[in-house]
Order: C-alpha cells, then sequence, then structure tokens
C-alpha cells in the first residue's frame, strides 16, 4: 500500500471515481423511488445534482484545510482522540453494512434474473474474492477501474433506445404536478441512490490537483446526474404511473423491451453487465473502511481487508430472517445521509476553534 | 507477496467448491419444456382452464408440440399440476403467446393472469396477447394440416406484419401499460379459428378490467392512425361521393397525425390532423379510366379524404357511446390537467368529446402503368 | 625471455586439457618461432589459412601491426580470448602474444521470417547470429545515436547480450531501470532470449506477456526510433522491445504498410477477435445451463435437437472438444510438416464429425470452437495467441459455475488485471488508458500515415 503522503489521482481519476462510485444498485431502482411523485419524477434527478454540488463544497473545505488528511485523521484532529476514534469506528461499520447492502441487493436481483434457483453463497463468495483483489491494488487500481467501468458500461445506455422510441413524450407534462409530502417522500427515498460522492473526503489527500478537484468532482457528479437523469426520463415515457409505482427495478424492464436478432433478451446481459458498477463503487466503500481500520490499529496489514470482507459476507449471508436485513440495510441507508451533514459539522467545529485559538 | 496469495487461494477455493456446484441442481437445456403458447379459458369464476404448448424438438415423436391441460384457479398451482404431467422441466422463458378466451375476458380477472407473468422475471417482454372466441384450448389442439407447429403459428400470426395494421400487437408490457393508464383503454386482437386456419377477426376492447366488445379491423385502423402508427397500409376504402359505388385500396401509407385540445375538460374538443401518403394501388368504380391526370387525381384525394373523415367521426360516435378510449384521446386533456387523473375522468370526457378531422390525403401515385 | 612464453604455452596446455578441438601449430618465421593456438570449431579453416599462416610467411610485420597484444601473465583473459574464437599467437623470440579475432563459426543466412510473415514488407528475418541481427537493423538505422550496449548475462554461459536504444529519443529511466533488471538476474544459463525475457518481466505471474518480441528487422527498427528499447541475445533470433502495451500485441507491421482502411479494419478484427475467442465458447455454456431465454425460439429448438444425443452437461462438452482442439494443435506442431499437415485435417474432420454422429457433441458447438481456435491466431504475437487460449479457460470455467454473471466476473477480473499490469514500470494498457491524445490516432484505428509522426505514449520518449 502506497505510503499517505502520496499523490496518486490524476484529474480524470477522481472524475470517474465520483462517478461509477455514485451509480450502483440504486439507480436500477430510481424511478421506483422517485414513483410518489408520478409521471413529475423526470427532473428529480437535475435537482439532486444540485443539491449534491451545494454540499460538496463544505467537504472539499475541510478537506483543503487538511490536504494530507483523510477524514479518519480530521475527525481525530477535530472531535479529540478518543472521540474521533470512537466515530471513526462507527464509521467503519456503515461502510461495511452499507457495502454489504448493495451486495446482497444486486446478489438477490442476479439470483431472481440470472441464475434462478441457486443460492448466492458461492457468488457472494467470488465477488468477494474479486472484490479483494481490486481494493488491494490501492485506490489509483480503484481509479482505473472505475474508468474502465464507465466505458464497457456506459453502452448500456443504448440498451434503452428501444423504450425511448415506444415512449410518449406527453407523460413528461404538466409539470409541477404533486404536492409538498409526495416531493418529501420522493427526497428522502430517491436521493440515496446518487450517494457515494461523499468519499471525497476520504480520498482527497491523494488528490494531485487538490485546488481543481471541486471542479473535477462536479464533472463527474454531473455525469451521474445525466445518467440518473436519461433513467427517469425514459422510465417516466415508457411506463404508466402504476407501473413506475410497483415494478421495483424498472432499468431492467427498460432493458428488456430491447432485442437483437441474435440475442433475445438483453436484460440479462445489462444486468450481469452490472456487476461493473457494483464492484467499483463497494471497493470505494470497501477501501474507506480498510482506511478507516488502518486509522484505529497501530499496525497496518492487509490482513485486515480480508477480515473486512469476511464480516461483509457474514453481514450478507447472516442468519436473520430477511425483514431484519432489511430493515439493517434501510436503516444504513438513511445513516448515510450523516455523511452529507456530516463535513457541515466539522466546517463549524473547526471555524469555532480558529476562533478560540485567535482569542487565545 | 499478498497478491500470489490471493490469486492462489481464489483458485483453490473455485476448484473445491466446483464440487459443491454439483449439487444444486442445473438442468441442461434438453431436459426443459419452454412453454411456447398458453391459453387461458373460463370454467367459473374461480376456475380456469390452462393448457400449455411446449414444442417437441425429438424428431422420432408423432407429434412436434406437447400439449397439457388442467383445471386450476392459481396460474403458479396450475404450473405446478403441469410439471406432474410433464417429463420435462416447464420453463417460461420463451413464451410468446398468451391466449384468453372471450368467456374469460369478459367475466374473469385477466390482469391478474397477465400481472402474474408480468412479475416473472423469467418470461420476457415479447409475449403477445390475443384473445380467442371459443376456447383456446381447441384452438392449441386442433391438428393444422399445413402448419407444422402451432407454436410458431400462432406467434408469426400475432406478431407485426405489413398487412395486418390494424392488429395493435399488444405484448405483456403494452397490456399492462395500457391497463394501468388511466388515459387508456387495452386492446387486443381477437382471433378465431376458421376452418383449417386461424383469423385475426378484428380488435377486443376493454372498459376497465374486462372486455367490452369487438370492432372490426376497419375501424381499429383507425385507432392505430390516430395512435401514429407510421404505417397503416393496405387501406381499403368504400366511398359513396357522388360517383356511385367506389371501391379503392391504397398501399405503401406514410401517415402522421397531429392532435390538438382544447384543454377544457369540462366542454372536451380536440382537432385531429392526420395526413396520409401512399399509393393508389387498385381502384373499382365509375372512374376507372379517368385516373391518369393530377387533376383528375386531386379529386379523388378530395373524396377520399371527405369519406375519411365521415368513417372517423362515426367511430367517435360509437366511441361516445361506448365510453371507451383504446386510443389514448384523453391523454391531451391529462398533460394540462393539474391534480390526480382518474379512469372516471376518461369516461366523461370521452363521452363528451367532440372531434374536429381533417384529413389530408395524396396519392403519389398509381403504379407503374399509365 | 623466451621460456615465459614456453611457461605460458605449458599452462594452458593445462587449462585446455580436454579441449580436443584445439590446434596448436608450431610455425618458422623471421621473427622466430611462433606458437599458433586457435579452437578449429570455432575458426574457419579458410580464415586461419587467408589472416594467420599467409600473412605469416610472407609479411610477418604486417601481422605485429595488426595483432592486438595482450598481456601473457593473464592466463584467464588468454582463455576467454581463446574460447571467443580469437587465435592466439606467441612470438617466443619477442616473448610477446598476440591475438587476432578470427572467429568465423557457421551461421544461418538470413531468410524469410515463418512465424511473422506478411504479404508486403521485407521478406529478411533475424537469424541466431547477434552480429548478424544487429546489422540487419543499423541497416536501417543509419544513425550514429543509435547505441548497441554489449554485456554477457547467465553466470555459467557467458552469453553475449545487446541493449540497443536510440540515445536521443529512448527515456533514460526507463533504461536505467532495465540494466538494474539485468544486472541483478542471477541465472546460470540462457538457451533463448524468452528466459531471460521472463525473469526481467513487471509480474512474473501474469499469464500476459509483457514485452514485445519479434524477428522482424522492420518491426524491430520502427520501436527504436518510437524510442523502446531492444535486446537480443546471441544464438536466439528473436529480439526483445520494451516497454510495450497490451494493444501493440494485436499490432502487425503490416498494418503500417497497408493502407488505413484496411489496416483499421484488419486491426479491429483482430483486436475484436481476442475478445470474441475468450468469450464465445464460455457464452455457449452460459446460454444452454444459465440462460436458455437469450437465443432466439428457432435457434434454442435447434439446439435442444442437437443437444439431445449428449450424454453430459455443457461445460464438459465444451473442456472435452477444447482439449481435442488443443491436442490436435500439439500434435500438429510436433509433426513434421507434411505428416502434420494431414493429421490436422483428418484429426479435425474425421473426430469432428464422428464426435457429433456419435452423439459426444453438438453440432453447433463445433462450429463455435472452431471459430474461436482460429481467432486465437489472429494476434501476430505468438505468445498472445498462448494467453489467450489460457484465459479462455478462466473464462470457460467461471461461465461453468454462475453462466453469464460468472463471464462478467471473470471479465472484470481481466479488466482489473490488465490495468494494474505494468511493462517496464508504464502501464500496460495504454492507449486505453491514454498517456497523449495522439495515441488514439494509433489505436484500433490506424489513421493516415502523415498523422502518425508522434511518439507512442508508452514509450515516454524524451522531449526535443
Amino acid at each position: 500500500m502506497s505510503t499517505n503522503n502520496k499523490k496518486l489521482l490524476n484529474a480524470y481519476h477522481v472524475v470517474f471515481l465520483t462517478q461509477s462510485i455514485m451509480i450502483g444498485t440504486g439507480i436500477l431502482s430510481l424511478p421506483q423511488k422517485l414513483s410518489s411523485l408520478g409521471y413529475n419524477q423526470t427532473f428529480m434527478p437535475l435537482l439532486f445534482g444540485v443539491i449534491a454540488s451545494v454540499t460538496l463544497w463544505p467537504m472539499i473545505w475541510i478537506g483543503s484545510k487538511y490536504p494530507d488528511a483523510n477524514l479518519y485523521r480530521i475527525n481525530e484532529i477535530l472531535l479529540g482522540k478518543w472521540l474521533g476514534k470512537t466515530i471513526n469506528f462507527f464509521f467503519i461499520l456503515q461502510f461495511l453494512v452499507f457495502s454489504a447492502g448493495i451486495i446482497s441487493n444486486y446478489m438477490h436481483l442476479i439470483q431472481s434474473t440470472a441464475l434462478p434457483e441457486q443460492t448466492i453463497t458461492l457468488p457472494v463468495i467470488c465477488f468477494l474474492l474479486l472484490l479483494i483483489y481490486i481494493v488491494s491494488g490501492g485506490i489509483k487500481s480503484i481509479a482505473r477501474f472505475c474508468m474502465m467501468t464507465f466505458f464497457i458500461t456506459i453502452g448500456m445506455m443504448f440498451f434503452t433506445s428501444w423504450a425511448f422510441q415506444k415512449g410518449e413524450m406527453s407523460h413528461f407534462l404538466p409539470l409541477f404536478n404533486f404536492t409538498g409530502g409526495e416531493f418529501y417522500e420522493a427526497m428522502k427515498k430517491g436521493y440515496l441512490s446518487i450517494l457515494g460522492y461523499e468519499l471525497i473526503m476520504f480520498y482527497y489527500p491523494y488528490i494531485v490537483q487538490q485546488k481543481k478537484a471541486y471542479k473535477h468532482t462536479l464533472i463527474g457528479i454531473w455525469i451521474s446526474i445525466f445518467v440518473c437523469f436519461i433513467t427517469t426520463a425514459i422510465s417516466v415515457m415508457y411506463y404508466s404511473e402504476w407501473q413506475l409505482k410497483n415494478i421495483e427495478f424498472s432499468v431492467l424492464n427498460l432493458f428488456k423491451a430491447g432485442e437483437f436478432s441474435f440475442v433475445e433478451r438483453i436484460d440479462i446481459i445489462g444486468i450481469t453487465l452490472w456487476v461493473f458498477l457494483i464492484l467499483s463503487s463497494v471497493a470505494a466503500y470497501l477501501w474507506c473502511a480498510k482506511k478507516g481500520v488502518d486509522s484505529l490499529v497501530v499496525k497496518n496489514s492487509n490482513a485486515y481487508l480480508y477480515i473486512l470482507a469476511i464480516i461483509i459476507f457474514f453481514v450478507v449471508k447472516m442468519p436473520l430472517s430477511r425483514n431484519f436485513q432489511d430493515k439493517l440495510f434501510t436503516a444504513s441507508n438513511y445513516v448515510g445521509y450523516m455523511f452529507i451533514i456530516w463535513p457541515l459539522l466539522l466546517v463549524i467545529l473547526y471555524v469555532l476553534r480558529k476562533k478560540k485559538q485567535v482569542q487565545s | 507477496m499478498s497478491r500470489k496469495f490471493l490469486c492462489l487461494t481464489s483458485f483453490v477455493v473455485l476448484f473445491l467448491l466446483a464440487g459443491c456446484a454439483d449439487k444444486e441442481l442445473k438442468v441442461p437445456l434438453e431436459d426443459v419444456g419452454m412453454v411456447g403458447i398458453m391459453a387461458f379459458d373460463y370454467i367459473d369464476e374461480d376456475k380456469t382452464q390452462l393448457t400449455v404448448a411446449i414444442p417437441q424438438y425429438s424428431p422420432q415423436a408423432e407429434q412436434n408440440t406437447q400439449i397439457f391441460s388442467v383445471a386450476t384457479d392459481l396460474v403458479s398451482n396450475g404450473i405446478v399440476e403441469i410439471e406432474k404431467l410433464s417429463d420435462k422441466k416447464i420453463v417460461f422463458n420463451q413464451l410468446r403467446v398468451v391466449l384468453v378466451n372471450e368467456e374469460l375476458a369478459r367475466n374473469g380477472d385477466v390482469l391478474k393472469i397477465i400481472q402474474h407473468l408480468y412479475r416473472n422475471a423469467e418470461v420476457g417482454n415479447k409475449v403477445l396477447i390475443a384473445v380467442v372466441k371459443e376456447r383456446g384450448e381447441e384452438m392449441l389442439r386442433y391438428k393444422y394440416p399445413d402448419k407444422p407447429n402451432i407454436n410458431f403459428y400462432l406467434n408469426d400470426l400475432l406478431e407485426p406484419s405489413i398487412n395486418t395494421a390494424f392488429n395493435p400487437n399488444t405484448n405483456i408490457h403494452d397490456f399492462m401499460y395500457e391497463i394501468t393508464n388511466p388515459v387508456l383503454d387495452p386492446i387486443l386482437p381477437f382471433i378465431d379459428k376458421n376452418n383449417d386456419k386461424i383469423e385475426i377477426k378484428g380488435v377486443a376492447v376493454f372498459k376497465g378490467n374486462n372486455m367490452f366488445d369487438t370492432i372490426k379491423p376497419e375501424e381499429a385502423l383507425l385507432i392505430q392512425a390516430i395512435k401514429g402508427r407510421k404505417n397503416l397500409a393496405p387501406l381499403d376504402i368504400n366511398m359513396n361521393q357522388g360517383h356511385g359505388k367506389e371501391r379503392l385500396m391504397m398501399d405503401l401509407i406514410e401517415n402522421s397525425v397531429k392532435i390538438k385540445s382544447n384543454k377544457n375538460i369540462d366542454t372536451p374538443k380536440l382537432t385531429i390532423k392526420l395526413k396520409i401518403k401512399g399509393t393508389l394501388s387498385e381502384y373499382k368504380g365509375e372512374r376507372e379510366n379517368k385516373l391518369n391526370t393530377t387533376d383528375s387525381l386531386a379529386v379523388l384525394e378530395d373524396d377520399v379524404n371527405k369519406e375519411l373523415e365521415e368513417d372517423i367521426k362515426k367511430f367517435f360516435a360509437k366511441l361516445n357511446d361506448m365510453k371507451v378510449d383504446p386510443s389514448g384521446l384523453s391523454e391531451y386533456f391529462r398533460m394540462y390537467h393539474h391534480g390526480k387523473w382518474k379512469k372516471e375522468m376518461t369516461r366523461e370526457i370521452i363521452s363528451k368529446l367532440e372531434v374536429d378531422v381533417e384529413v389530408n390525403t395524396s396519392i403519389i401515385s398509381t403504379g407503374t402503368l399509365r | 625471455m623466451s621460456e615465459t612464453t614456453q611457461q605460458v604455452i605449458e599452462l594452458l596446455k593445462k587449462e585446455i586439457h580436454g579441449i580436443d578441438d584445439v590446434v596448436i601449430k608450431k610455425v618458422y618465421t623471421e621473427e622466430g618461432n611462433v606458437t599458433v593456438i586457435y579452437i578449429s570449431s570455432l575458426v574457419e579453416k579458410m580464415t586461419v589459412q587467408s589472416m594467420i599462416f599467409i600473412p605469416l610467411a610472407n609479411h610477418i610485420r604486417q601481422i605485429l601491426r595488426v595483432a592486438e597484444s595482450v598481456d601473457i601473465k593473464n592466463i584467464e583473459i588468454v582463455l576467454q580470448k581463446l574460447n571467443a574464437g580469437h587465435t592466439l599467437l606467441f612470438f617466443h623470440q619477442l616473448n610477446q602474444l598476440r591475438t587476432i579475432d578470427t572467429y568465423s563459426a557457421p551461421t544461418r543466412s538470413i531468410t524469410n521470417t515463418e512465424t511473422e510473415s506478411t504479404v508486403i514488407g521485407p521478406q529478411d528475418a533475424f537469424t541466431e547470429s547477434l552480429e548478424t541481427n544487429i546489422s540487419l537493423v543499423k541497416r536501417r538505422i543509419q544513425n550514429p545515436l543509435l547505441k548497441t550496449e554489449i554485456r554477457t548475462v547467465g553466470t555459467e554461459t557467458n552469453i553475449k547480450i545487446s541493449i540497443m536504444y536510440m540515445d536521443n529519443i529512448v527515456n533514460k529511466e526507463n533504461l536505467e531501470n532495465l540494466r538494474e533488471r539485468i544486472d541483478n538476474i542471477d541465472y546460470p544459463y540462457f538457451t533463448d532470449i524468452s528466459e531471460l525475457k521472463q525473469l526481467i518481466e513487471d509480474n512474473p505471474l501474469s499469464p500476459f506477456p509483457q514485452y514485445y518480441m519479434s524477428v522482424r528487422p522492420d518491426s524491430v527498427s520502427q520501436y527504436l526510433i518510437d524510442g523502446r528499447i531492444v535486446l537480443f541475445m546471441d544464438n536466439s533470433q528473436a529480439a526483445v522491445v520494451c516497454p510495450t502495451s497490451f494493444f501493440e500485441m494485436f499490432i502487425s507491421i503490416e498494418d503500417y504498410y497497408n493502407r488505413w482502411s484496411t489496416a483499421s479494419l484488419l486491426r479491429m478484427l483482430r483486436f475484436f477477435g481476442f475478445f470474441l475467442t475468450i468469450m464465445i465458447t464460455p457464452m455457449y455454456i452460459s446460454a444452454l445451463t444459465f440462460h436458455p431465454e437469450i437465443l432466439p425460439y428457432e435457434l434454442l429448438l435447434n439446439l435442444q435437437e442437437s443437444r439431445s444425443k449428449v450424454p453430459f452437461p455443457p461445460i464438459i462438452e465444451v473442456l472435452f472438444i477444447e482439449l481435442i482442439i488443443e491436442v490436435l494443435r500439439e500434435a500438429g506442431s510436433r509433426m513434421p510438416a507434411k505428416v502434420g499437415q494431414t493429421i490436422g485435417i483428418v484429426g479435425g474432420i474425421v473426430i469432428g464429425t464422428a464426435a457429433v454422429e456419435a452423439g459426444l457433441l453438438s453440432n453447433i458447438l463445433i462450429v463455435l470452437v472452431a471459430t474461436s481456435a482460429l481467432l486465437s491466431f489472429l494476434p501476430p504475437i505468438f505468445l498472445m495467441s498462448n494467453t489467450s487460449r489460457f484465459v479462455r479457460y478462466i473464462f470457460i470455467l467461471s461461465a461453468g459455475f454462475f453462466g453469464l454473471f460468472g463471464q462478467m466476473l471473470a471479465f472484470a477480473w481481466l479488466i482489473n488485471h490488465l490495468q494494474n499490469l505494468k511493462s517496464l514500470g508504464t502501464p500496460y494498457m495504454t492507449p486505453f488508458i491514454p498517456r497523449k491524445a495522439t495515441d488514439l490516432l494509433d489505436g484500433v484505428i490506424r489513421f493516415p500515415t502523415k498523422y502518425l509522426m508522434a511518439k507512442k505514449g508508452i514509450s515516454r520518449a524524451q522531449k526535443k
């Protein structure tokens, strides 16, 4: 593993890291999550993009104050050693449960579409082995993987063209036909899908051009937002409101609309190719968890990576009821919002401290 | 070092686990019975007769299609019953056609059946749905002397083709889309066995979740025209516009439609502009020998316009009575309506709807003979 | 005085005891007795005659002027010279030892290449002689900045290798890196340069070749001009080019001789052929075992019919036929050329049709396997075609476990593996992770020749 002070990530790496982490399982069911708005969900991703751009700013700002420290380190500096470490520990737990949630969600989808009547134990093990392989290459290797992921999977946009042809443009109208309650509901459930850009706080110290990091991250965010926007737009055109509400993985059914003369079901190819997107985002989360462990213990060792992967495996395959699992993953999703608010808190703390220092 | 270790362990794990994989019974392709057609027939309120047709590949077998039929209350239960009868594992990933008989469509719960299939990830989107006049089971069991396989026959018949532009080609997604969309009423092709052939007799129109009526192909073609289908060939017109009885057939039709609404729900009014471009392929009537100048063709075009306008108006009058909206006209009012749209509003609009039709036909050519 | 030479000769005779092809001759000349020693297997008779004996008899002054003088007491050097094919001349009267390089071991003449043949372009290929190879390159690059460093490797064999580079273009860091790697080799003997290549690769465990190997002087000189470093070894035909990228494994020098449109077409074919060859047969397994729905109905019924007689699952079926193909290949390459061809055809046709008729295999699979076997021969670099065969087995196994999902996992592995590979410290995946925008001009599509002036990003050439 490279040392902390090494700058590894160039502009392209930052753009595609941000972009690929944001697109995971979330976008698959984004139209369903926004369905309380009905046909008016089309422009929600754009709104999310604006919110993300605004909330990104404190993250970059706090990072620029400590150019060589990741969030774990900043926590320890600003909150004191013990409080910081406790919080870091919770961060690690959150990352593990969150990644387990993504993996479990995707694997169940795979189980119901591509691998029916099979247990997912073995696929999960293989997936995790591959994940470890990617993460053990360090953040630069993950960034490169994200880049390749983008170029390999962007072709899937073409798969939605059949649905686009069949869809009705008139569904976009009328604009702004919703109530405040519906909007709140969609906001609460939908924003999850674009989480992932907050990890910038962890790989910020590795960026070469830290001054331009905000711009590069923004480009990444808006690429993802654009992809989300196309997804919701085509879904709105293609589905009825009932379908938007009741089809869990809308993208999957969008893929189903198409066919080639030699391949009749594109959805299977699309959903298995999706593993790239899942790998790239989970790899980043696991890497962050690994960094967290590094900050807690004295000795760095790759063995922790294996331990973390084993923990994820047990969370995914835990012998508890599916109901409990679902609740846990939903909870961890909402805890994910904490990362949006957390940097604000740190900024306030930082400013208070500065003031104190000036006074004393 | 750790990477080498990782590579090694993954290989070892994979090979060790290869042993476990055998336990997960994977049925190879040749032991799978791929259902091509499902037919649902009405028995009583709770029960339906489920019939499936499975193509048989073995050249030794006497029949090339296996047909199984059971009476059942739930779809999945019926499938289990059929598995008991079959030597193979029944899968639905190549399902192509779902037949529903008229009685079931009128009285039973079609939505539930289709929804069950729609939920199944195995079933693709290519499943075409049709309403059968008599019994679906009979249609499947009948020996069509010149058709090798009922599976391909029915599928090819229902698929989009040039000369059946009136056929809505409703697939499983379209049906779900139309039935759950408040501005639309689903339409399905209506087929019947005619001696040794199967024929698309017309189109079955649903009202709510049940079949309401059937309409003739000529009228169904108007639905497609208003929905914006690009190719409407062949257009068959019976005219009586001051030149005695005339009959003409137009081919290679390009169609474009523009619809404007007055955005008023209480006094709904639509202006429909239909542009039709095509070649005159056949003509029978008084003017048979006079159609070689552009002027005479322009007169004919005007007559065709008038005739089509009348036809469309007549059709809308019928829709007003039936209170169904198969071509989704109320969408043009929903677009401008704030608040939730309900099915009742569609009914109300369609019963009150006034239509202004303007057809603009242009005959490009009359073939290569003068 | 003359005793010293006599003593040295005695000492030498002890050292060369058992080397029976050493010739020791005494010649009486104007300058007194001269003892001539050489190894007859390394020196041709004609050469000795014309370079040594005739001048000795006629104008000995000339020899004394020309011949290199060697410290007579340093027996090690004397022995080394002798083993390198020099002729030793002991002038007893003058008490001097002179040597003349008479190395003239028989070499092969320059012939056509068989492994990398092209239709257009020069047809000469490297031979096993280091001098010939270097001369073949120097003919093409007549520039004093083309440097040739000669070193010896192999602790027991003392084989000469040569590092060639353009001094004004090559990246010095790369050069230093390579020299260091060569210096750190501790390996007793080399019989071919490919052994050396494996020892200095960045990741020796990877199935992918990380340096380019070629026997074509034209392609080697082209890489030299681009700023790469080329390694030659005495007694081995191929030259090693480093660093190189994954994509360059699919580039044939003929691409530059063809028109750009043809060249681009062929490149696309080779490059996507690689992915096809590793994907076709796994796809068959996935489609048949896990996802029959992705195939058209008619094709599926055909498949069902042809599979109905096959007793084992698709994965075994595929492994079986793939192994047969491997056996055919291997047997064909070991057999004498004439027999090999017939056996190949007989084996292919007889085993293929018979297996289908016996119901061991489905006929569609035979088509797929034959296609993928042919596709695997597309890369101009033979090592790459071997790699594609190996990688295919990984894909076959993973498809056997999890169908398309397994294939995608394996694909993700492949991508991650490739992008982490390095060739002499430079990422292997350029130009897909482009280091320079101009790399894309010579990527999957080869742009017209006038746009190809820029050096590739991977060679990290010195900036002018």
